[in-house]
């Protein structure tokens, strides 16, 4: 294996619980999310910040796990989609997807359910325009777009135009 | 069947939706096994080139490497598609596939492909499609470069004759590029042995149909020891077809005798996933003197890269539109495929049809303008109508020669054009808003255009499903294609419940496991609605038959179902489509631009899509499938394109910014419209949706800039620096 000055221990706080794992530092978070704690919610699509498909919250940010490290949030709490999930005001999200049929192959649904959660906690309104910004970030090759920004709309607005 | 309708038209929701949301959806690239390796491949650096000498040692050397499979590991001569070995000596494009590590991380599997050391010998590349057809091009196969060596040639009546008996000839040449399908998820394989059984979890739209066959013939072993599954795609468009990348990795697999799982990086699908060619079309169109076509010739060449796959499938469609959507005695399309030393081509939603729909639709507006008519009442004077076209069939079905006739004397089983023509131009008021061409002065100027679609979909392909209801009443059902992501899951799901009578919450759906599932035809070609719709639905209606035999014909499915003793299983098998009739999808659409004549920048201010699918069974899906369609195609309209530099045959931008794809703000949200009646043929009246929503935006755009500007578009992509090189020719102000 690679030599000791490759490798970090850290303690990796995800979804409330923490890991002890022994990584490359080279290793991203995302990778470290999927193949070391099996949490492949967050996708791997591009794997350099172009598309939003791997979008986590990092101390309750939207962030793109493909560019960290899994060293640089040793010491930040970390959240996946898979966490959001067992959150009550996700509902708003995942009932709204549901309904408004966001996404096709879903892929990049998990990116944009981050996201548009994030969006949920915006202390400004964000109105249906402004929201399509929010998401701007995020690839979708379906180009399922109208329906994702209805989904995201219906989630943060209650469906007002 | 007695009851009503009731689930068809309600817009259920998606199956699954909810667990890709919530994240916990698995796709191939999410699945591990126990002892799993992680593979990576070596690619060409050449673009056309032999291999002298390979030395694989010191990447074996490394430790967490188990295995490096070159092109010695695999069988003489053995193929995945007639032009494709697993691995070969000699590399056809810059990404070719040189050699596989399989390692204990993804890193370390990079790390060694460094290590392998590898002696190639430079051949001379070709990249041009008709520098490839010159005698002393160097030849990319044994074959020669013209694939299929000869040229699809496909006629109706005679188009010299009626070309040289018409009042006026209409020509034009048009060219479309080379972009990227990309899913969203990349191709991705996973392959395990138990002894002599091979089990292969794939992105896939055809385990049945490809797939296990494919493998079994590769690997050397019977088909009934190889279980290929797909579980969830993340995105298909027609791509993601072949076989070998799955090879690759069984064969890894074998070799360090652990299991393997290889995911190509983004800029390999983009290089190494196959995309859709670069074509160049030339059209003829003549006119009677009263304005109706009466021949219409349409010449293609494509560009098909290294390896084919698909590709003549594709160039066919390149013909659909001139050989169907107007009323003409004499039509004939005659398409060229090419191997030139670029990246391979394959199928992309669409195959060829919105290619040559573009040249088609926008010689139509030419000619409607030279003749002083609005464009929408030419094609309601000449768009083929329910009869289809004239002439007579010689051949019902298969392959056709040139000098027979193509499709003539047979009526499609519906046909909603006109419905699509007149409803969309109502919706965009088309009337009110079409000015005359280039009418308008200023630096920024409006137009609306539209084009029309037709796509034969649904027939001639094999499905078989079961439908195995429990005395619970519950529901399971057996099919074997795959959901690449467009939706068939949950429109077959809601077949089977609207067949039996059964809440849809009932139902559990089993999709493309060679083990469990029964044979099934590649998700391709708009097919799936009409053939395993067809299918689901007389397996549904043999376990209702069943059932009542056992309840005597009383009560409704809930206690039809408890009276049972044990499940019933309905099956069915069969080949959708008819000899009697042409299964087409129709659409019509309008755009609304604006375009700045100094940047050369087109912004699309409206976008109608009116589409005839027959009847629509999930209505909200139906509408993400055509707004999803068109700006998947209006992207590519305006901006995507793949380049490739002319000298060494690198691929310049293989990433999402630098392709440039579709974001959510770029265009409008599209307006959908449906104008069918229910199809006499298909499940509940359905047709095909998949693919037809693609084919006339390239036109539909073309044609609204013309209306803006008084110059039409030849090339795609509708980037400023050819939107301005237009201009200028065009001589517009």
């Amino acid at each position: 294996m690679t030599s000791d000055s490759t490798r970090s221990r850290i303690n990796l706080n995800v979804n409330g619980r923490y890991h002890d794992l022994d990584i490359e530092y080279r290793d991203t978070l995302l990778d470290v999310l999927r193949e070391r704690l099996d949490l492949t919610g967050a996708k791997r699509a591009c794997d350099r910040g172009e598309c939003g498909s791997c979008t986590v919250l990092v101390d309750e940010k939207p962030m793109l796990a493909c560019n960290l490290l899994a060293v640089q949030v040793r010491s930040k709490a970390v959240t996946t989609v898979e966490g959001l999930a067992q959150r009550p005001d996700f509902a708003r999200i995942l009932d709204a997807f549901i309904a408004e049929d966001g996404g096709q192959c879903g892929f990049c649904v998990p990116g944009f359910a981050v996201a548009a959660y994030a969006a949920l906690q915006h202390d400004t309104p964000l109105d249906a325009t402004a929201l399509r910004w929010e998401l701007v970030g995020h690839t979708c090759r379906c180009n399922a777009y109208d329906r994702i920004a209805a989904a995201a709309n219906a989630a943060v607005n209650g469906g007002a135009r | 069947m007695t009851q009503s309708p009731t689930l068809i038209g309600q817009s259920l929701p998606r199956v699954g939706l909810d667990a890709k949301v919530a994240g916990s959806a698995d796709y191939t690239a999410d699945l591990k096994r126990a002892g799993m390796l992680y593979g990576r491949i070596l690619r060409s650096p050449h673009p056309h080139a032999r291999i002298v000498r390979i030395d694989t040692s010191r990447a074996l050397a490394l430790a967490g490497v188990h295995a490096v499979v070159t092109y010695e590991d695999v069988v003489p001569d053995v193929r995945i598609d007639a032009d494709l070995a697993p691995l070969d000596r000699t590399l056809r494009f810059v990404g070719d596939e040189v050699a596989v590590v399989a390692a204990e991380s993804e890193s370390v599997a990079e790390d060694a492909l460094a290590l392998i050391e590898v002696e190639y010998e430079v051949l001379a590349p070709v990249f041009d499609s008709h520098d490839a057809l010159a005698q002393d091009a160097p030849k990319l196969h044994i074959s020669g470069n013209l694939v299929g060596g000869s040229v699809l040639d496909v006629m109706r009546g005679n188009t010299d004759t009626g070309l040289a008996g018409a009042a006026r000839v209409f020509e034009g040449r048009f060219h479309t590029q080379m972009h990227g399908p990309v899913g969203m998820e990349t191709r991705a394989a996973l392959a395990e042995w138990d002894g002599d059984n091979l089990t292969v979890w794939k992105t896939s739209r055809a385990v049945h149909a490809v797939d296990r066959n494919t493998l079994a013939r590769v690997l050397g072993v019977a088909p009934e020891k190889v279980r290929v599954i797909c579980t969830t795609m993340g995105g298909g468009f027609g791509n993601k077809d072949e076989g070998r990348l799955a090879s690759l990795t069984a064969l890894a697999a074998r070799k360090a005798g652990r299991p393997v799982r290889i995911e190509y990086s983004r800029v390999e699908e983009f290089i190494a996933g196959r995309n859709r060619q670069e074509s160049d079309i030339d059209l003829r169109i003549g006119v009677a003197a009263d304005g109706s076509p009466v021949a219409i010739d349409m010449q293609a060449t494509m560009n098909a890269g290294a390896y084919v796959a698909s590709g003549m499938g594709v160039t066919r469609r390149i013909g659909q539109g001139a050989l169907y959507l107007y009323t003409c005695e004499n039509a004939r399309f005659r398409g060229t495929t090419v191997y030139t030393n670029r990246p391979a081509g394959g199928s992309f939603r669409g195959l060829g049809a919105p290619l040559g729909h573009f040249a088609l639709e926008v010689t139509i507006d030419q000619i409607a303008h030279a003749l002083g008519v609005d464009p929408m009442d030419y094609r309601l004077a000449h768009h083929v109508t329910l009869v289809g076209q004239p002439g007579q069939r010689t051949t019902p079905l298969g392959e056709l020669v040139p000098d027979q006739p193509v499709e003539g004397g047979v009526p499609f089983s519906s046909n909603g054009l006109r419905e699509c023509i007149l409803q969309g131009a109502q919706a965009i008021g088309w009337r009110a808003r079409r000015q005359a061409n280039g009418g308008a002065s200023g630096d920024v100027v409006r137009g609306i255009g539209m084009a029309l679609g037709n796509y034969k979909g649904g027939g001639n392909v094999n499905s078989s499903a079961e439908v195995t209801v429990a005395p619970d009443g519950r529901v399971r059902v057996a099919v074997g294609i795959v959901d690449v992501g467009q939706g068939s899951e949950t429109i077959l799901a809601t077949i089977v419940a609207e067949t039996l009578g059964a809440p849809v919450a009932n139902i559990e759906m089993i999709l493309a496991d060679t083990a469990t599932t029964p044979p099934a035809h590649t998700t391709a070609g708009s097919t799936t609605t009409m053939t395993s719709g067809n299918a689901v639905k007389q397996a549904a209606e043999d376990a209702l038959r069943q059932m009542r035999e056992v309840s005597a014909g009383a009560g409704d499915f809930s206690s039809m179902a408890a009276g049972l003793t044990g499940e019933v299983t309905g099956a069915a098998s069969l080949t959708s489509g008819s000899t009697e009739a042409v299964i087409n999808s129709f659409a019509a659409h309008f755009a609304e631009v604006e375009v700045d004549k100094l940047t050369g920048r087109i912004r699309v201010l409206r976008y109608v899509a009116a589409h005839d699918s027959g009847r629509i069974i999930n209505p909200r899906m139906a509408e993400n499938q055509v707004s999803g369609g068109v700006l998947q195609f209006l992207g590519i309209a305006m901006r995507e394109e793949l380049l490739i530099d002319k000298h060494s045959g690198v691929t310049l931008n293989p990433g999402f910014l630098e392709h440039k794809s579709t974001s959510i703000v770029d265009f409008p949200a599209i307006e959908v419209l449906f104008c069918g009646e229910p199809d006499p043929l298909g499940p509940f009246g359905a047709k095909a949706l998949g693919e037809p929503p693609v084919v006339p935006v390239f036109a539909a755009i073309s044609n609204a800039f013309a209306n803006a500007t008084g110059v039409w578009l030849h090339e795609v992509p509708f980037t400023p620096a050819r939107v301005l090189a237009a201009l200028k020719a065009g001589g517009a102000s």
